[in-house]
């Protein structure tokens, strides 16, 4: 069964909004934004895709956002988003799903909690940090937003987080445990998070990054949400997802069809990029990291950019700075009916191939 | 929401304070034994000691006693993934060239929570990066389909205290769905100083061995450990040996609150009317209940209402007196355990129990059991208002 995706919402380097995604993806241009980090004495400034949360109050009192934490504040905006992108009024809201992807969840209250005891005591550990920093906080904080007494789902795969939840997702949907469904992926950047990559990769940090470039390491942080409202409707404003397999092609190789077009979740790291030249040679291919950056619910953006491409019947052109490539990069213009397929590789030969069309 | 074929449960492991073992778990539980004590693999400035359950000092970790490759939450998913495969005639070699999916729900097995690394970034210093390195290694699912070298989908969930349960809901789901041919499915979380200290800091945790249900609860001991299920497609299963089937799965939020459950336990109905409809059952074909029963006021006060009211006069359980409360991997030990208690036809005593709460209509089994049926219930509450409910039938013996 095809499952329709009826609204998109994100937020992330690009600005706020599913206009904002195909604004950059029509002029090409997405600027990062350069971050400080002080640690031991050293200043250390790194380029990043940081989302904004403008638009939040459109949607929540800034009342309501008290004891919210950023990770969550991204994911109310982006999920209020895709309900007002596909025009849901609340009264329909009481029994939408939700299902959230995250490779690392709440980064930065985890860290905040840790403060709170090493700072001042384990008898001063901060109940409000503790709660806030489960994986599965910012799907509650939308539930109780919504007043949505649907099931609700979080998972955490890193690189795999995006196509191994929208598998559940495809079957809650198949089997009618919910109507409609609010799919989603986010992740946040943190200081932490940045050391650790500065210590793995160097310089590999410091862009542009470069995703078709696969044996050179050009990743640069990003963070954001995004979310596809997702029905079981023939009728579909964007297009449909006709298909999620996860495997290992490491242990049993993915085959594509030849007709497969792919958009790559290659995002600048060379450890995943062999697998990609190995499973996607002689498709055309794309990537659009370059637009939100490199992190694990980035992998939801790929999706929202192919759901873009179908509604508007054109494959949108990758940035400049996409990179030399063993691959065959696809011809932007117009799609006239061909179907796209995601392909996400974890960095052991864990892929998830999601293919969608119109 | 549709009726359900059931699954088949060809292979059970589990491993926790209660036991290293599930059958040796089964004989503790049904002595009536139960340790817990304050935590020893971590110390804290906590003015108050709680009691905890960890596995007994002769466990060694198979994959890395060091815990520098693979974290301990990981491992012990390994073992209880093991112990199930075992029993149901698998091996690494036999899988290989089947479908098999690996579903996990955990905790605090896929948070960067060290706080040796963190309290060295603190202090300016280099963090010893293996301990990153070993975060970025250890999501349990994929640790498992790595080790075993596996091919199909891979997923941990992180649905808090219910995540044990809501993966084996979602397990069944995917070989329904013909996406896998067998499933690894269950829960798996160690015990660590920040969840020690988180729980400490919302007042819901024990001095004393807790006591589900009972008037003079006063919170929960956490525990450690994993509870795995294999399930199989019929066409794979043939005519091994029934251990159980996964009958029924339902889950809903209660949309109330981040950490409380909803007073009237909204969820809950929610959830287990639905598991209801997919297994095709009523409350009065249930023989059991394996509650969630972690010994905090709020959850047993919710919990207990909505027993006597939905399931009226069927006994009911708690094993977390024996077990301690093991977050993410308590669903899938509870699981295991409902499975091994039908098919001995007998559930152990609600351990901790002694003391009825007027507040409630319904009251605990109080020594071991017999019980009358073939059709038993297991259900998990969750911070961020998770409900989920699983139900379990009766195997060939």
């Amino acid at each position: 069964m095809r499952i329709g995706i009826q609204g998109v919402g994100l937020t992330g380097g690009f600005g706020s909004g599913v206009d904002s995604l195909q604004a950059a993806l029509q002029s090409g241009k997405v600027v990062t934004q350069q971050r400080e980090a002080l640690h031991n004495g050293e200043v250390d400034i790194y380029p990043a895709y940081l989302a904004s949360l403008d638009r939040l109050e459109e949607f929540i009192p800034k009342r309501a956002l008290r004891r919210i934490d950023h990770c969550s504040r991204m994911t109310l905006l982006a999920a209020h988003l895709a309900l007002q992108d596909a025009g849901m009024p609340e009264s329909e809201r009481s029994r939408i799903g939700v299902i959230i992807a995250s490779g690392y969840g709440p980064l930065q209250t985890t860290c905040d909690f840790l403060d709170s005891y090493l700072d001042f005591g384990y008898a001063c550990s901060s109940p409000t940090h503790f709660s806030n920093s489960v994986h599965n906080a910012a799907a509650a904080h939308l539930s109780m937003q919504l007043k949505t007494t649907a099931p609700s789902l979080t998972v955490t795969q890193f690189e795999m987080s995006v196509p191994s939840a929208l598998l559940t997702a495809q079957q809650w949907l198949i089997e009618g445990r919910v109507d409609r469904l609010l799919f989603g992926a986010v992740d946040e950047q943190c200081e932490v998070l940045r050391y650790c990559r500065r210590q793995f990769f160097a310089a590999g940090e410091q862009g542009p990054l470069q995703p078709l470039a696969f044996s050179t390491q050009s990743a640069v942080v990003g963070e954001g949400a995004v979310f596809l409202l997702l029905t079981r409707d023939e009728v579909a404003a964007y297009g449909h997802i006709d298909e999620v397999r996860l495997g290992n092609h490491s242990v049993a190789p993915l085959s594509l069809s030849d007709d497969d077009l792919l958009i790559l979740g290659a995002d600048g790291h060379k450890e995943c990029g062999r697998w990609y030249t190995q499973a996607a040679r002689g498709h055309e291919v794309a990537a659009y990291a370059p637009f939100y950056g490199s992190f694990p619910a980035a992998a939801g953006f790929d999706l929202a950019v192919a759901a873009l491409s179908l509604r508007d019947n054109r494959l949108y052109p990758g940035l400049a700075s996409t990179g030399a490539s063993t691959l065959t990069a696809a011809t932007p213009g117009e799609l006239n009916g061909r179907k796209l397929a995601c392909l996400k590789f974890g960095s052991a030969g864990e892929y998830g191939l999601t293919r969608m069309s119109r | 929401m549709p009726r359900f074929a059931p699954t088949a449960i060809t292979g059970l492991g589990s491993l926790s304070g209660a036991g290293l073992t599930l059958p040796e778990s089964m004989e503790s539980m049904f002595r009536g034994e139960r340790h817990p004590h304050p935590p020893t693999r971590f110390s804290t400035d906590h003015p108050v000691s709680y009691l905890v359950l960890e596995l007994r000092d002769s466990f060694k970790l198979p994959l890395d006693e060091s815990e520098n490759i693979y974290s301990r939450t990981c491992q012990l998913a390994f073992v209880a993934a093991l112990e199930a495969l075992t029993q149901a005639g698998w091996d690494s070699e036999t899988l290989r060239g089947k479908r098999v999916g690996v579903c996990i729900g955990t905790t605090v097995g896929c948070a960067l929570n060290s706080d040796d690394f963190y309290r060295a970034y603190k202090e300016g210093s280099h963090p010893d990066i293996r301990i990153m390195q070993r975060f970025m290694r250890s999501n349990p699912a994929a640790v498992i389909a790595r080790q075993l070298r596996l091919d199909g989908p891979v997923q941990s969930v992180v649905n808090a205290c219910s995540s044990g349960t809501d993966a084996i809901g979602i397990g069944a789901s995917w070989l329904r769905a013909d996406a896998c041919d067998i499933v690894i499915a269950g829960g798996a979380d160690e015990l660590l100083r920040l969840t020690y200290s988180g729980f400490s800091s919302l007042m819901i945790t024990d001095s004393q061995p807790c006591r589900p249900f009972d008037v003079s609860r006063k919170g929960l001991n956490l525990g450690e450990g994993a509870g795995l299920l294999v399930l199989e497609s019929e066409a794979v299963r043939g005519e091994k040996e029934l251990l159980g089937t996964v009958l029924g799965y339902g889950s809903a939020c209660d949309a109330y609150h981040l950490t409380a459950p909803h007073p009237d336990g909204v969820g809950l109905k929610l959830a287990l009317n639905e598991a209801f409809t997919a297994a095709g059952v009523t409350p009065a074909d249930i023989a059991f209940v394996n509650a969630h029963g972690t010994g905090t006021p709020d959850n047993d006060r919710v919990e207990g209402r909505v027993l006597s009211e939905v399931l009226p006069g069927v006994p009911f359980l708690s094993t977390k007196g024996y077990t301690g409360h093991t977050l993410g991997a308590a669903g899938g030990i509870e699981a295991a355990f409902t499975v091994a208690f039908l098919q001995r036809g007998e559930i152990p005593a609600n351990i901790g129990f002694t003391d009825p709460d007027p507040e409630l209509l319904s009251t605990p089994v109080t020594g071991n059991t017999v019980i009358d049926g073939t059709i038993a219930l297991s259900e998990s509450l969750a911070f961020g208002g998770n409900n989920a409910v699983l139900i379990f039938g009766k195997g060939d013996h």
